[in-house]
């Protein structure tokens, strides 16, 4: 029966696809997925399951440990003889909404540029003959399934694991039902919501802002809505805390957050219309799911009017603006910096495609925005030391600030370095560069402190004049800087390759340590080192042991490389290209 | 028969094509040539039906092309100037894609697809996705998918782009070969040998305006010059080749 109809819906799903319009939705589907798909041109090619597993995977890990949290021989070993479920379950149900709007913003942020029809588009499509409705209705049809499946994908495991966790051990199978059914409707609604709200501003932006303007005001609203989005993954820590102290029904101080609302819709079916902020909750967030799904068919159609139909009248490209006024400063300060004419060609080229690469930027605005999120949550805890200590040392998490986003913008930049930039046109770099005079470290390095200590430096030592003096600042700026550049030398220990010319690196063994040590290395630079910062300006004469502990690990670093071999210090282009006609 | 009249583009103050006016006649190899920027690919482009013209209109048979756009892109085949193909396809996935679009029946469109891809060398690599393929891949794999629905009327731009010398000899008896056939082909190129060969009639662009129009051999009997690169420059290009040359060659070797 089974297979059956399997054969029947595989046999349906065929039939559909060879008909034009299903053709067109299938084309559709896979370009939002796949992306270019362009590997050559730097375009991560994940493949569907990978997706999909990737999208599943944080609401499968957090249900998983529900079990133990909900285990009932826990409960009972916990002591706690009256359970009920659907108030215990409200923490985690935030957190479950939290996650899906989270999931679903990323999944929706990440596939930004593909869910509208482009150039290229175009250039196949309308040439075939194929109305434009039948073109609109089809991409139209593919992002509705996409949100359908991405919907299902961010909240399956946990629509499937959490009721289980939480009221499997009941003998009820209506409670079963209504506690999955509250679950479903929140996860699911939450996530359709949240995919929809970014949709709409993205078509609202291509209707709206003039493409010579796009691409950085694109970028922009996404370093927003991913600011945005880490905040409201950040409320997972504080307010399921409140909610449980204030109980659902008093929380009108956290009723603006999105999630809360659909805290709403989970608890009006678990527990009735009695609890009417629950009820009304829900009936913001049905709202906000409608008028957020229409704005963005409304905003797909004006965007597909304006700006898809009109692409053959519009440039490819413009010229980009220059500031000219900066260049013979630049120039000047370049020479100073770089040794050989070499070294100054790969860095413009190296802070160029950092800058202008929208895959590179964005890499770049998503650690910028961890690093914002985590400083301003410290820097909430530093506000209350400003007022109680206002002139005598910086409060810890006022020195901290500096550390967390200088961490966050070297790793962020040293991971862009491993995103190719198509490479197809690294053949300039072959050609020119000898692999064994060549030092791509010392670009690098120049490339990683023009991005961060050049700018951040002047900040830091500002603001911390202006609440703490000259000494205070000037102590407080040189031991960070002293630390950036060792983080900088620690970051490029083993490096030997021109930034952007090599293809993704093979997933290797070590891989998981390694990203221990970055989430090591992120504690030590928002902990420890502060601490540290501390102690040196309320003690100058502290120095000593703190240039005695940056000079070891400058030492270590200098025999570390001397250990290794002269072929893994040789510049290398990691020649595995996909590509066999190339 | 397909008629440009009066062909006008203006993109906001700037004029790409003015005032264009031609017949393409079943049978006829109708070579369009110009420098760059002469309004070449805006032309195709309102062919194709891609693009609105400002005034004048296209029609074929008669009929104003954008009447019925979908009825006319059913009897075109079109090549455009960039290969910009889905990378994430595999050759025959693109095809058959094509195929499907166009409502080829499957029998038909599998047949054509596998005798094209066999007979343009494609064959061995069908299965591997477009963007591992080469420019001159790229290039078969949309002369196959303008051809393979056997159109009427073939607009071709740059056809011969990043193509091997074989598949350049192919494609140049080809296209004789079906206007032989009673195809119409519009030939855009900037290689003026093989317009030169291919084509049996000609229009001379220069900044949107036709300099010159008519059968091949007439246009360069009535510039009388012997060669068709002889009539190229005497009527588009106002400079001085030698002094140019002379000039790079300075350039390049000044200290």
């Amino acid at each position: 029966m089974i297979s059956r109809t399997k054969r029947w819906l595989a046999e349906r799903r065929r039939a559909f696809c060879r008909s034009p319009f299903g053709c067109l939705v299938e084309l559709f589907l896979s370009r939002m997925f796949q992306g270019a798909g362009d590997a050559e041109a730097g375009e991560l090619d994940l493949g569907v399951g990978v997706i999909l597993i990737l999208l599943a995977m944080p609401g499968l890990l957090v249900s998983l440990l529900m079990f133990e949290k909900y285990g009932s021989l826990i409960r009972f070993l916990r002591g706690e003889r009256a359970f009920d479920p659907f108030k215990a379950a409200i923490p985690d149900e935030y957190l479950f909404i939290v996650l899906s709007v989270s999931v679903a913003g990323a999944a929706a942020l990440w596939r930004w540029d593909s869910i509208f029809l482009d150039r290229r588009d175009y250039s196949n499509l309308v040439p075939l003959p194929l109305s434009l409705g039948a073109i609109f209705f089809a991409n139209l049809c593919a992002l509705l399934a996409l949100t359908g499946v991405l919907t299902i994908a961010a909240n399956g495991a946990s629509v499937a694991l959490f009721p289980i966790a939480v009221v499997g051990s009941r003998p009820s199978l209506a409670l079963f039902l209504r506690f999955a059914t509250g679950h479903a409707a929140a996860v699911f609604a939450a996530s359709v919501f949240s995919f929809s709200a970014i949709f709409a501003l993205a078509g609202g932006l291509t209707a709206l802002v003039p493409p010579s303007a796009f691409r950085r005001v694109s970028l922009g609203i996404r370093f927003v809505l991913v600011v945005t989005l880490l905040i409201l993954l950040a409320t997972s820590f504080t307010v399921p805390d409140l909610l449980k102290r204030l109980s659902v029904s008093n929380a009108h101080r956290v009723a603006v957050l999105p999630p809360v609302s659909f805290l709403g819709v989970a608890r009006t079916i678990w527990v009735g219309e009695n609890d009417t902020f629950s009820f009304s909750m829900a009936g913001a967030a049905l709202i906000a799911v409608g008028v957020s799904m229409l704005t963005a068919t409304l905003a797909y159609a004006f965007s597909f009017r304006r700006s898809f139909i009109r692409l053959p009248e519009l440039p490819d490209a413009r010229p980009r603006t220059r500031i000219s006024s900066l260049l013979p400063r630049l120039a000047v300060f370049e020479k100073l910096a770089f040794r050989s004419s070499t070294h100054r060609a790969c860095s413009q080229f190296v802070s160029r495609s950092l800058w202008r690469s929208t895959a590179h930027l964005q890499t770049l605005l998503c650690f910028l925005a961890v690093g914002l999120v985590i400083s301003a949550e410290t820097f909430a805890a530093a506000s209350y030391h400003f007022s109680a200590r206002r002139n005598t040392v910086p409060p810890v998490e006022f020195l901290s600030i500096p550390f967390i986003l200088g961490f966050c913008i070297l790793v962020g930049i040293r991971f862009a370095f491993e995103i190719p930039l198509d490479l197809r046109a690294n053949w300039v770099f072959r050609l020119w560069l000898d692999p064994d005079r060549h030092d791509a470290r010392s670009v690098a390095r120049r490339v990683l402190r023009a991005f961060s200590l050049y700018w951040m430096g002047p900040l830091v030592l500002l603001s911390t004049l202006v609440f703490w003096g000259w000494t205070t600042a000037l102590l407080h700026t040189a031991i960070w800087c002293a630390c950036m550049l060792v983080l900088v030398e620690i970051l490029l220990i083993r490096f030997r390759k021109m930034p952007f010319t090599c293809p993704y690196p093979p997933f290797q063994s070590h891989a998981p340590l390694m990203a221990v040590g970055y989430l090591f290395g992120f504690y030590v630079f928002e902990s420890w080192l502060p601490e540290l910062d501390r102690w040196f300006v309320l003690s100058p004469i502290n120095a000593v042991w703190i240039i005695a502990l940056l000079g070891s690990v400058l030492a270590g670093l200098g025999w570390y490389r001397n250990q290794m071999l002269d072929m893994d210090k040789r510049l290398t282009f990691e020649d595995v290209s996909k590509n066999p006609f190339s | 028969m397909l008629e440009a009249i009066n062909l006008c583009k203006f993109y906001g103050s700037v004029m790409a094509v003015e005032n264009v006016t031609f017949t393409l006649a079943p049978g006829q190899v109708l070579g369009y040539l110009g420098p760059n920027g002469s309004g070449k690919s805006t032309t195709v482009k309102m062919l194709a039906g891609l693009l609105q013209p400002t005034y004048g209109e296209v029609t074929y048979n008669h009929q104003n092309i954008h009447e019925d756009l979908i009825g006319f892109r059913k009897i075109v085949g079109y090549v455009p100037e960039e290969p910009n193909l889905y990378p994430h396809l595999t050759g025959e996935e693109y095809l058959d894609m094509v195929g499907t679009l166009r409502a080829m029946t499957p029998s038909r469109k599998s047949t054509r697809i596998n005798s094209l891809m066999e007979l343009f060398s494609l064959w061995p690599h069908r299965h591997i996705t477009l963007g591992s393929y080469s420019k001159g891949m790229r290039q078969k794999i949309l002369l196959i998918a303008a051809l393979m629905d056997n159109p009427d009327v073939l607009i071709l731009d740059e056809p011969l782009s990043g193509l091997d010398v074989t598949s350049v000899l192919i494609v140049k008896s080809l296209v004789q070969a079906l206007s032989a056939k009673g195809k119409a082909v519009f030939y855009c190129s900037h290689i003026l040998e093989v317009v030169e060969k291919v084509c049996s009639h000609l229009i001379v662009l220069r900044k949107g305006q036709v300099l010159a129009h008519g059968p091949t051999s007439a246009v360069r009997e009535k510039i009388g010059k012997s060669s068709l690169e002889d009539v190229f420059l005497d009527l588009v290009e106002d400079v001085d080749i030698t002094q140019i040359v002379n000039d790079i060659v300075r350039v390049v070797a000044c200290p």
